[in-house]
């Protein structure tokens, strides 16, 4: 991989890392998923910048993979869709929350509190 | 002097509860039985198992989700149902019985000193260390403790406790911001934001019934997300003073 390409790369993690932090801190991605985009995130960096890792994971690509760059491309648009699709996820999930919360205190506000057992005899 | 008698504040006290059938009715009769002038409410959070036959003619008044949300939601459910009804302070108490409901008193004292926005019942104030907690876990406290130190100068030695006296002036923070389980997070986002929150020391008992709310993959999972949660809290605490001086 040529200098700027990892430069690149870094860019392109920095920027996702960044974007996901950014979501977890407006509440619009469940912190449980962001940890695991973040994680991700540093491994692939870490693997860009340390060159016996970026060696080790070149020669794995090409054995496995006919066309490693153009796949390598494929992974991060995948990555960020994947994100946007767990960012629809977490604003659903909080609409369902929310609801959630809202119907139990209501509920309970309307409702007397259930009779103790010396009452019920 | 017993503060849940002789105060004039109204206070609530709050049991999340999550599959706690064997332990519930026993807690909020030990609830009733020590803090009589004290409001009760347990909030199920969608149990699976019988929790909801049990509280049924418990006397207490039951907030049910339908579905399950996490400890987190069920604590910030009950902070949203005591600021709506107008309660001055929020007491929240484990459902599996580890916390004597006795020991609520002597907080509820020192938390009328007005020392304290927040007061937590502290299993390790004391003594400061963390014996007979095992070392995973004592990894988390020894951590969690440190980060809380770092961020807001203080140390906090009992940062997962749920014995918690909640005042009212924390209310509205409390419910605009996430939390993972109420623990370091919300603890930095508090003292952040310029409230006060102090230990009081407390005895807990075994757990009797049950499991832990943390599995083996959350014991991976829970130190990372709480961890990215008490920076963010910094962030966000010092985003809200800059908008509201």
């Amino acid at each position: 991989m040529t200098t700027l390409g990892i430069a690149v790369g870094t860019a392109i993690g920095i920027a996702l890392l960044l974007w996901v932090v950014v979501l977890i801190r407006q509440d619009r991605l469940y912190a449980g998923y962001g940890v695991i985009f973040i994680v991700g995130t540093i491994a692939a960096i870490a693997v860009l910048v340390v060159p016996p890792w970026l060696r080790a994971a070149t020669a794995a690509s090409v054995a496995l993979m006919p066309d490693p760059s153009l796949s390598l491309v494929a992974i991060v648009l995948l990555t960020f869709l994947v994100v946007y699709v767990f960012i629809q996820i977490s604003v659903l999930a909080n609409r369902v929350m929310r609801l959630t919360q809202e119907l139990a205190i209501r509920t309970a506000q309307r409702e007397p509190p259930a009779g103790r057992p010396s009452e019920e005899r | 002097m017993d503060t849940s008698t002789a105060s004039p504040h109204r206070t609530l006290v709050a049991i999340p509860a999550y599959n706690e059938a064997a332990t519930i009715r026993n807690v909020v009769e030990r609830v009733r039985l020590n803090l009589p002038h004290c409001d009760l409410v347990v909030v199920n959070d969608g149990s699976s198992d019988s929790t909801a036959d049990v509280l049924a003619g418990s006397g207490a008044h039951v907030v049910a989700h339908l579905c399950n949300l996490g400890y987190g939601r069920a604590i910030q459910t009950a902070v949203l149902y005591a600021d709506r009804a107008g309660y001055d302070r929020l007491v929240t108490l484990d459902a599996d019985g580890q916390h004597d409901p006795a020991e609520v008193r002597t907080l509820l004292t020192q938390f009328d000193t007005g020392q304290w926005d927040l007061l937590i019942g502290s299993r390790y104030v004391v003594s400061r260390r963390y014996a007979g907690v095992p070392l995973g876990r004592r990894l988390g406290m020894v951590m969690f403790s440190s980060m809380v130190g770092l961020l807001t100068g203080q140390r906090v030695y009992d940062t997962t406790s749920g014995l918690k006296v909640i005042g009212r002036q924390t209310f509205a923070a409390l419910t605009n911001w996430q939390f993972i389980d109420f623990h370091a997070e919300a603890l930095v986002y508090l003292m952040r934001l310029g409230f006060r929150v102090g230990e009081s020391p407390i005895t807990v008992s075994e757990r009797q019934h049950g499991t832990t709310m943390y599995s083996a993959l959350s014991h991976i999972k829970y130190p990372l997300k709480t961890a990215l949660m008490v920076v963010l809290g910094v962030v966000e605490a010092n985003l809200t003073r800059r908008r509201i001086p």
